[in-house]
Order: structure tokens, then sequence, then C-alpha cells
């Protein structure tokens, strides 16, 4: 359990530091894309916790989920702005409430320990 | 089992840590980026503005070229002017003149004699002679007759423009030298009367005559001009 958070707060850190350090930028115009990206991922890594908590964590399911959700977000947007709808409105609030959710039902469990 | 689990937990956080970090520095610039409205927006202000810098171009282009009309107008009006001040000139008698025309002498018979010499009377009649025959300028030994010339006797002498004069006489005229001859020499005329008045006249056509220019000074002191009405 704990050398599972210790390696999940050192790739975030590797990540960050890659990320803030590489000298490449993305464009302007993918940065939607790649919101909506972060956003999915996040919703996959509550996602996982929650059901860690609730015990019936599959790591297959996981990582699945988690490469998933973020094209799908990302391709939706893209398909949204090429249809002109704005879908990554849509994909904002999917993930948005049930980020929330997610949160909801971590912080439950932690409080009931 | 756990080896993969954690495997994929460490994917997974660097994943999202990179995506952050690459999200995070990408909206950093966003203020130094341009919104899409307000491409729009400029666009359509840009496609305003160039239409006016068309139109203003048009205008300056057609003001240049007026300016350039008003450059070729004033050397040309600034001529004409000193063009009349010439002619006005000439006509006032202030500039030396040329042309065809004739020369009248005129001398007394017989020299100390009174009763025969030539008098005031005798070159005044010979200038109106020559002016009602369409003589253009005038002068008398050397002094032009303008507007204000008066000739008449002082003493012995005759004044002409207040400058003295004495016989021998030479009238200068610029006109038709034929006109101006026939003028004086018909028969019962000026010349005949003064010929049998003991006056020595001889008149004499000329290709050039050159009138001197009036070298006094004009001073209008008491003579105003009127402001026309119109």
């Amino acid at each position: 359990m704990w050398t599972g958070i210790i390696l999940a707060a050192a790739g975030l850190t590797v990540g960050i530091l890659v990320g803030l350090n590489v000298p490449l930028v993305l464009p302007q115009i993918y940065a939607q894309y790649l919101g909506l990206a972060v956003l999915a991922a996040l919703d996959s890594v509550f996602g996982g916790v929650r059901a860690a908590l609730e015990n019936h964590y599959d790591n297959h399911i996981f990582i699945t989920g988690f490469f998933s959700n973020i094209l799908l977000a990302a391709g939706l947007a893209y398909i949204g702005t090429k249809l002109g709808v704005p879908l990554s409105t849509a994909a904002v609030v999917a993930f948005g409430v049930r980020l929330f959710q997610n949160l909801a039902i971590i912080r439950r469990y932690l409080l009931k320990k | 089992m756990n080896k993969t689990l954690y495997i994929s937990i460490t994917l997974v956080s660097v994943v999202l840590g990179l995506m952050v970090a690459f999200q995070f520095r990408t909206a950093g610039r966003v203020d130094s980026g341009v919104p899409i409205d307000r491409v729009q927006l400029l666009t359509t202000e840009l496609k305003q503005l160039d239409k006016e810098y068309a139109t203003l171009v048009n205008e300056s282009k057609d003001l240049e070229q007026k300016l350039a009309q008003a450059e070729k107008g004033r050397p040309q009006a600034s001529q004409a002017v000193q063009e009349e001040l010439e002619k006005i000139r000439q006509l006032a008698g202030l500039t030396k003149l040329q042309g065809p025309g004739v020369e009248v002498n005129l001398s007394p018979l017989t020299k100390g004699e009174n009763l025969f010499t030539v008098r005031d009377e005798d070159l005044l009649r010979v200038i109106n002679e020559l002016r009602a025959a369409g003589a253009e300028a005038l002068a008398i030994n050397g002094q032009r007759i303008v507007a204000t010339s008066e000739i008449r006797l002082a003493g012995s002498f005759i004044d002409v423009n207040l400058t003295r004069i004495s016989a021998p006489y030479s009238v200068l005229a610029i006109g038709s030298p034929g006109q101006l001859e026939s003028a004086l020499l018909i028969k019962g005329g000026l010349v005949d009367t003064m010929r049998d008045w003991g006056v020595s006249v001889t008149v004499n056509k000329k290709e050039t005559v050159t009138v001197p220019a009036y070298t006094h000074r004009i001073n209008l002191e008491y003579a105003k001009p009127l402001k026309e009405e119109g």
C-alpha cells in the first residue's frame, strides 16, 4: 500500500519535472484537447482510488480505462471542433460530475474508517 | 501480480504528471496568445481599416493632383500679373520703347530773331497732331511726353517735364510712319502753317525710333483712387 503511494508520488514528480523542462511547447490550439485529457486522466485516477477503497480494484480495467478515457476525451473534443458542436463542454460536464462523485465517495470511505 | 500493479501506478502517475505540466505551460501562455473570438474581431477590423486605407489613398491622390494643378497655376498667374505690370509701365511711359515712326525737326529759320523762334504752342500742336495720327510714344529732345508732361514757355526757353530744352527741337514719335508723316505734311496742314510762320520743319520717316523712358518721379500726392463699388 505505502510503496504504491510512494511510487505514485515519485512518478508524478518525475512526470511534472520532465514536462516542465522539455523544450517542446504544445501549440495553443491543442491546449483545450490536452486539458480535457488531463480531466479524463484525473477522473480515471480518482475512479481507481475509489475502486481500491471499495476493494474491487482491477489493474487491467484501471489501465485501459485511464488511456481510453484520455483518448476518448481528446478525440471527442477534436470531433466537436470539426463538427462545429461544442462537444468538449459535454466531456467537461460529464467528467467533472464524475470527479466530484468519486471524490465524495472517497471522502466518505476515509471518514468511515 | 504486485509488480505489474506498481508498474502501472508509476506509469499512470508519470503520464498524468507530464500532461499536467504540459497543460500548465500551455495555459500559462494564454495571455500572450490570441483567443479565437478576438481573432475574428481583429480580422473584421483589419478589413475595415484596409477599406478605409484604400479610400484615404484615393483621396490623397486626388488632393495631390489638385495641389499639382495649383502649383502649375501659380507661376502662370504671377506671369500674367508681371505681363500686365509691364504693359502698364509701357503705357505710363516708364520704359524705353522702340519701333517705326517719324522724327520731326523744328528750328527757327534765322537765329536770334525773337519773332521767328519756335514757340511752345508750335511744339504742342505738333505733339497734338502726332497723337491724333496715332502716335504711341512721344519725346521732345529726350524728354518723354507722359500724362503729366507740360510744354510751356519759360522765359526764352521751353520747359518739358520741368526740364529746359532749346532749339533745335527734335520730336520723336512711334507709330505708323506713313500716317504720322501724312498727318503733318497734309496740304494746308500744320507743317505748311509753321513754314509760313518761319519755322524750318523736316519730317523724316524712320524704320526704328527709340523713345527714352520718363526719368522723373511720379507722385500722386492729392489724387487717391476711388474704391470701385461693386
